[in-house]
This record gives structure tokens, C-alpha cells and sequence, in this order.
């Protein structure tokens, strides 16, 4: 992911021994930097997303005309979406 | 910081008396005005409501919805096992994981219509018809 990037900023950080334990633990386990884990959340935290494409993404929603259901109607439609879904699983695994 | 609910993105997209509060609500959270986060599982649900077409035409509204509030919390190992062992019998499987999901994110507001939250251990809902809860709700800061 970073192997076209130019990292030209300087950070120094403090951070407690626990959460310093925890990022070395990590790094060992997959064989990665320190640094790179750092830039990895960092990414993942505060994402790339811009607050203009946030906000065009609110406008196209308002845009959309749903209908209405009420919340435990709204649960059941999810629930019996996923349970369909995996009878067909079933079905075709037992073809 | 506080928890957004399935039908409070659903409802933001349908003609109904819950619209404009939670389009206040999404708005909030586009301009970074509002702490507001959801999770994996509550877009998973938004998808899975969108392709059933029974609430009407909503194509987009995961892509949308995830553009908002990416990046996601993630329901970990944690969140799962606080979701098994809650005494919450008004509440299915999935909203469950999403009162984990904020006991694991030190979360103890779900924004949500659902009543099926009032009174859950752990957590307040807060109705986006609620004017008052919202808009102190939505004066908060992301952290």
C-alpha cells in the first residue's frame, strides 16, 4: 500500500507502556514495522473520506424515496433477507 | 460519542415522520459537527433491507451510508461476547451485537426508533424525533 508513497513528516509520540506493548506485540505477529501499524490506523481511523463527499452522500439520500416500514418490521426484513439467503446457500450446497 | 441505528439511515432515505431528524442527524455527522458512529453489522443490515426492495426503491443506500461513516466500528470478539451474556429479552440477535459493539467502544448512547433499546442495561436511546435529545445530542463534539 506504501510502497509509491514518500513519507517526508516527522512525529514523535508518547504513548504508555501498555499501549507501546501492544504495538510491538502486534507488529511481531505480523512481521510488519512499528510504523507501518501507525500509518495503517491512522488511515483506518481517520479515513480518507472528505467532509464534501460525507455531506454529497447525505444529499443523495435525501434524494431517495423509500417506503415506510416501522423499526421491528425494518428488523424482521433484514433477519428474513439473511435467513433466505442462507437456505438458498443450502439448497444449492445440496445439489 | 453516540451509536446510529439501522432505521435512522433507512428512515433518512423514506417520506415519513422521521425523515428530517435523521437527515439532521447524517448531516451533522458529514460535517464532523457530531460524534456520531455505526458499525459493520448496522450496514450490513442497511444492505441486506436495500436489496430486499421492501422498502422501496433504496438503491445506494449502503454505498451512501458507508461514505458517512467510514471508518466503521468493527464488532470485535468482545462486542460478540458482551451481546450473548446481555439480559435483554425485548432485543433480537442483531441489536444485541450492536449494544457489544458500543459497550466494547465505551458508546452509552444508541440513536435509534427501535423502543426495543429502552431500558437495556448499558445504554440510553435517544428517539431522532426526540428534539430536545437530538439537538443536545448533535452539540456534541467528535472526540
Amino acid at each position: 500500500m506504501y510502497a509509491h508513497c514518500m513519507f517526508k513528516e516527522r512525529l514523535q509520540i508518547l504513548l504508555s507502556t501498555e499501549q507501546r506493548r501492544r504495538l510491538e506485540g502486534e507488529a511481531r505477529r505480523r512481521d510488519a514495522s512499528v510504523a507501518s501499524l501507525v500509518r495503517e490506523a491512522i488511515d483506518a481511523r481517520f479515513g480518507g473520506v472528505t467532509a464534501d463527499e460525507r455531506l454529497r452522500a447525505v444529499t443523495g439520500i435525501a434524494l431517495m424515496t423509500g417506503r415506510f416500514l416501522p423499526p421491528d418490521e425494518l428488523d424482521r426484513v433484514g433477519e428474513e433477507e439473511r435467513a433466505n439467503a442462507l437456505d438458498q446457500l443450502l439448497r444449492d450446497a445440496a445439489r | 460519542m453516540f451509536f446510529v441505528d439501522t432505521n435512522v439511515i433507512v428512515y433518512a432515505a423514506v417520506p415519513c415522520s422521521y425523515r428530517d431528524p435523521c437527515l439532521e442527524i447524517l448531516e451533522a455527522i458529514g460535517r464532523g459537527d457530531a460524534a456520531g458512529r455505526t458499525s459493520t453489522a448496522v450496514l450490513e443490515e442497511v444492505w441486506w433491507i436495500e436489496l430486499s426492495g421492501r422498502a422501496g426503491d433504496l438503491g445506494g443506500l449502503a454505498e451512501r451510508a458507508y461514505t458517512i461513516f467510514s471508518p466503521l466500528l468493527p464488532v470485535t470478539d468482545d462486542a460478540f461476547r458482551h451481546a450473548l451474556s446481555l439480559p435483554a429479552p425485548s432485543l433480537g440477535p442483531l441489536d444485541r451485537v450492536h449494544v457489544g459493539t458500543c459497550h466494547t467502544h465505551g458508546i452509552e448512547v444508541v440513536v435509534s426508533a427501535d423502543a426495543g433499546f429502552d431500558g437495556v442495561r448499558g445504554v440510553r436511546r435517544v428517539d431522532p424525533n426526540d428534539d430536545r435529545a437530538r439537538r443536545r445530542l448533535l452539540g456534541s463534539r467528535p472526540e
